[in-house]
């Protein structure tokens, strides 16, 4: 249901402008301009990657379902419409809120490191160091073993700690006790192996996709408590070390915003770097979307802004075509850079 | 020194284990040996104890890289600190520091695919080595159920008249294997040490269906009735997940457990497993390697297994703990098709070879073929070892060769589902043995009253009231809180 809910969320945010691919690419996280600037478009930060292993099958599943269910009708070419009983369906809003721009899947990288701590912590609690290893990835185990040696896990003090900061920081965060549970649920340690998602799932009557969604919403509130607050987590924090991405450009977006914060023009980087135009105008869009405070005024005046602004609600539409009919003296880039800023919330 | 005071001062035994001494009396004095020992039977002594005898170097190849670690952290417990792995697990500097300081150590386990790196090979050249241990050593051939071609090359690594003697370690092999192993490692008539496939407390029952439904049926009775722990194992993920949540539909305590699930989903099944709140695993053959649960009371074969090899090592889960276990193999009219279309399965065809031939052709790396999607890995892992060994012909006909056998080898198993005489006289022929005496509730055929070996079932109390997620992380992290 909560999948269900969420697809269907999504599908109404691109109101019928895209096909239903966009809203799987979204959800994967596919680093593509155009998946890119969709976020920016219609301010799907929060869902981005959220589900970077969704298999595509599953997803038509899903489409399927709903077109069943006659919340949406399919349309030629992998488009949609969304019915009347679809948009009744969607007044029940969705609870459930994420923050995957910025983190993206790495929330997994967090976990298995904590669930390598704790188990490992656990027996040594149990005077028994003698497990196999939750977690097989090299990367994790190694950067765990260096993480209990720095913080001198030999002396005892630390479960307590952990535990201490464990407790503090999820009484904090906002998802439900249920969700919490299901978070705990997935470590393990001494005589306490952990739940596999089938258990979960029957144990709370949902599918294993909504116990998923579920837990990565908690972890992604729980990470951004723990970052956020970092004086007050010494443990967790470094736990969650480089798991939230604060730079969230491509490299070579970055490479571009570099050089225009120097103040080169667009055919100067071009020249500079050995692109197309085309190519670093797709950059200077990723840096309008991802910089609150980027100048758009040094590519359009302010009354442009605003004549673009007043079209799309004019013609309820962020088709760029439709737009640049509306308003041919504008170019694509320019009313591209206006949909990036996505700072307005009357859009939605 | 005698053998005796050696174990007794380096292990803290009295007396060895059936084999143990045998095995390392032809060892030390420097004879190839094949030993042949079931687990939990110290195999690893076998080659631990001869370390404390000769000068030089004992080298361990195996293949599974978390029990390497667990051997080696065990013998450091011990008290042995010249003990070294060198597999993937090790950083750069970890693994140059351990090559630097290479003749230090007494023991030095290594992964096959990290012998065969120039680098390790080339020192381990230098190093004066005394023995030379290939554990399971099946994986050597094609024929043994987990083929690994980087096993072969290790005969071309040490041979000629200098080089030491090799032991073969395994817990399962048939003859066929038993030759393979001698001829790859290119072994000096070697002395066989085989213990008997015999397992007496498991005893062997077989059930024949009119359809696929009626055995998944009968399976839900039998578990609601009797008592576990037990496996069963069925050949598709699908099939796991269909009869684990009928199972559980019932009420008893199930899993399924195949490739398809995350590692740590595994992980938690296999704890929740041998902990004794999961009573019943519905697996495909993914399940097994490694897991060390004493108790196991029935395992259940839901589908063929695709050889007798197989069949032996997954019943031989049973019953470890030396106590009355039941094997039941499930049969329906058809089932030896299905099986040979998946014991055949994972052997390149001649369109792979096709393929392959016009990659090379074409001066492009043939790995392309497993990165398309167009064979899969343990496929491409064959092919690629045979194309660089045989001219394409000569594949050609091997691989067609290997498909008849492998055929053949299902009808092998389909013996044990007919034959009238006794299935334990089948299955221990088939591993080149005599079947000396046999116990009470042997088998199907000599008779077999399930009500003597497996308990009826008892309901287990689950608590209902869960732990809260802060009381949970608490007595995960210090202990249960005293109530």
């Amino acid at each position: 249901m909560i999948f269900q809910t969420l697809v269907l969320n999504l599908l109404a945010t691109f109101n019928g402008e895209r096909t239903v691919s966009a809203v799987y690419h979204l959800l994967r996280g596919k680093r593509s301009g155009q998946t890119i600037q969709d976020v920016g478009i219609f301010g799907l930060h929060s869902y981005f990657g959220i589900l970077p292993k969704l298999q595509r099958r599953q997803f038509d599943e899903q489409i399927n379902n709903l077109s069943n269910q006659h919340y949406i009708s399919i349309l030629p070419e992998n488009r949609y419409r969304i019915t009347e009983t679809g948009y009744s369906f969607l007044k029940q809003s969705m609870k459930l809120s994420f923050d995957g721009w910025h983190y993206r899947g790495n929330e997994h990288i967090f976990f298995a490191r904590l669930s390598l701590i704790v188990q490992t912590l656990s027996y040594l609690s149990d005077g028994n160091m003698k497990f196999i290893p939750i977690q097989q990835n090299d990367d994790i185990q190694l950067w765990v073993k260096s993480y209990l040696k720095t913080q001198q896990y030999q002396n005892g003090h630390l479960q307590q700690k952990l535990l201490n900061e464990i407790v503090a920081s999820l009484e904090k965060v906002k998802n439900e006790e249920r969700e919490k549970s299901i978070v705990i649920k997935r470590l393990s340690g001494v005589n306490q192996p952990g739940f596999t998602w089938q258990q979960i799932s029957i144990h709370e009557k949902l599918t294993e996709m909504d116990v998923q969604l579920l837990y990565i919403s908690c972890i992604h509130h729980w990470l951004n408590e723990i970052t956020f607050s970092e004086e007050n987590y010494p443990l967790l924090s470094k736990i969650a070390e480089r798991v939230r991405i604060e730079m969230t450009l491509t490299e070579s977006a970055n490479q571009t915003a570099q050089l225009f914060k120097k103040g080169y023009s667009i055919d100067e980087i071009s020249m500079i770097r050995n692109l197309k135009t085309s190519t670093i105008e797709d950059h200077i869009v990723e840096l309008a979307m991802n910089d609150r405070k980027f100048p758009i005024v040094k590519f359009l005046t302010e009354e442009e802004t605003n004549s673009v602004l007043r079209t799309i609600d004019d013609y309820q539409t962020k088709k760029l075509k439709v737009l640049h009919e509306v308003l041919p003296n504008l170019s694509y880039f320019q009313l591209r850079l206006v949909l990036a800023r996505g700072d307005s919330n009357s859009w939605n | 020194m005698e053998l005796e005071d050696i174990l007794y001062r380096h292990f803290g035994y009295h007396s060895f284990r059936p084999g143990q001494k045998e095995v390392i009396e032809q060892i030390v004095v420097g004879r190839d040996v094949i030993a042949l020992l079931p687990t939990g039977m110290g195999k690893s002594l076998c080659y631990q104890l001869p370390g404390y005898v000769f000068n030089g170097t004992v080298l361990i190849v195996s293949p599974l890289l978390s029990l390497m670690q667990d051997q080696v952290t065990q013998m450091k417990q011990f008290g042995e600190k010249r003990v070294v792995a060198l597999n993937s697990f090790l950083t750069f500097q970890q693994k140059q520091y351990a090559l630097n300081y290479l003749h230090q150590y007494r023991f030095i386990f290594i992964s096959p695919e990290m012998l065969l790196q120039k680098q390790v090979y080339e020192r381990l050249n230098e190093v004066n080595l005394s023995l030379v241990v290939v554990d399971e050593a099946h994986c050597i051939s094609q024929w043994g159920f987990d083929f690994r071609p980087d096993y072969l090359r290790i005969g071309e690594l040490f041979h000629g008249v200098n080089r030491p003697p090799i032991l073969a370690l395994s817990a399962t092999a048939t003859n066929k294997v038993l030759g393979d192993i001698q001829n790859y490692l290119k072994m000096d008539e070697p002395f066989h040490y085989i213990h008997s496939v015999d397992r007496k407390n498991i005893h062997l029952s077989r059930r024949q269906f009119q359809r696929q439904e009626d055995k998944v049926d009968w399976i839900i009775e039998h578990v609601l009735e009797t008592e576990g722990p037990g496996i069963i194992y069925t050949q598709s993920r699908t099939k796991a997940e269909n009869i684990s949540n009928r199972l559980i539909q019932v009420g008893v305590q199930a899993a399924s457990y195949h490739a398809g699930k995350e590692s740590v989903d595994r992980q938690f099944i296999q704890q929740q497993f041998i902990e004794g709140s999961i009573q019943w695993i519905v697996a495909t053959n993914a399940f097994g390697m490694g897991v060390h649960k004493s108790d196991v009371r029935q395992v259940i074969h839901h589908s063929l297994p695709s050889n007798i090899a197989n069949y032996m090592q997954e019943i031989g889960r049973a019953g470890r703990d030396g106590k009355d276990s039941l094997a039941i193999l499930l049969y329906e009219d058809g089932d030896e098709n299905f099986a040979k279309m998946l014991a055949t399965d994972d052997l390149p065809t001649d369109h792979h070879i096709a393929l392959y031939e016009n990659y090379r052709f074409k001066n492009e790396n043939p790995f392309i073929m497993f990165q398309n999607g167009e064979i899969s890995e343990t496929a491409f892992r064959v092919l690629d070892y045979w194309m660089n060994e045989q001219p394409t012909d000569e594949v050609q006909r091997l691989l067609h060769k290997m498909r008849i056998e492998k055929m053949q080898a299902v009808d092998e198993m389909m013996e044990i589902v007919q034959t009238k005489d006794c299935m334990r006289n089948v299955l221990v022929h088939y591993f080149g043995q005599q079947l000396t005496e046999r116990p009470n509730n042997c088998c199907e055929c000599c008779g077999i009253i399930v009500k003597e070996i497996i308990e009826p079932r008892k309901l287990h109390e689950i608590s209902t009231k869960p732990d809260s997620w802060k009381d949970r992380i608490q007595s995960i992290l210090i202990g249960r809180k005293n109530k």
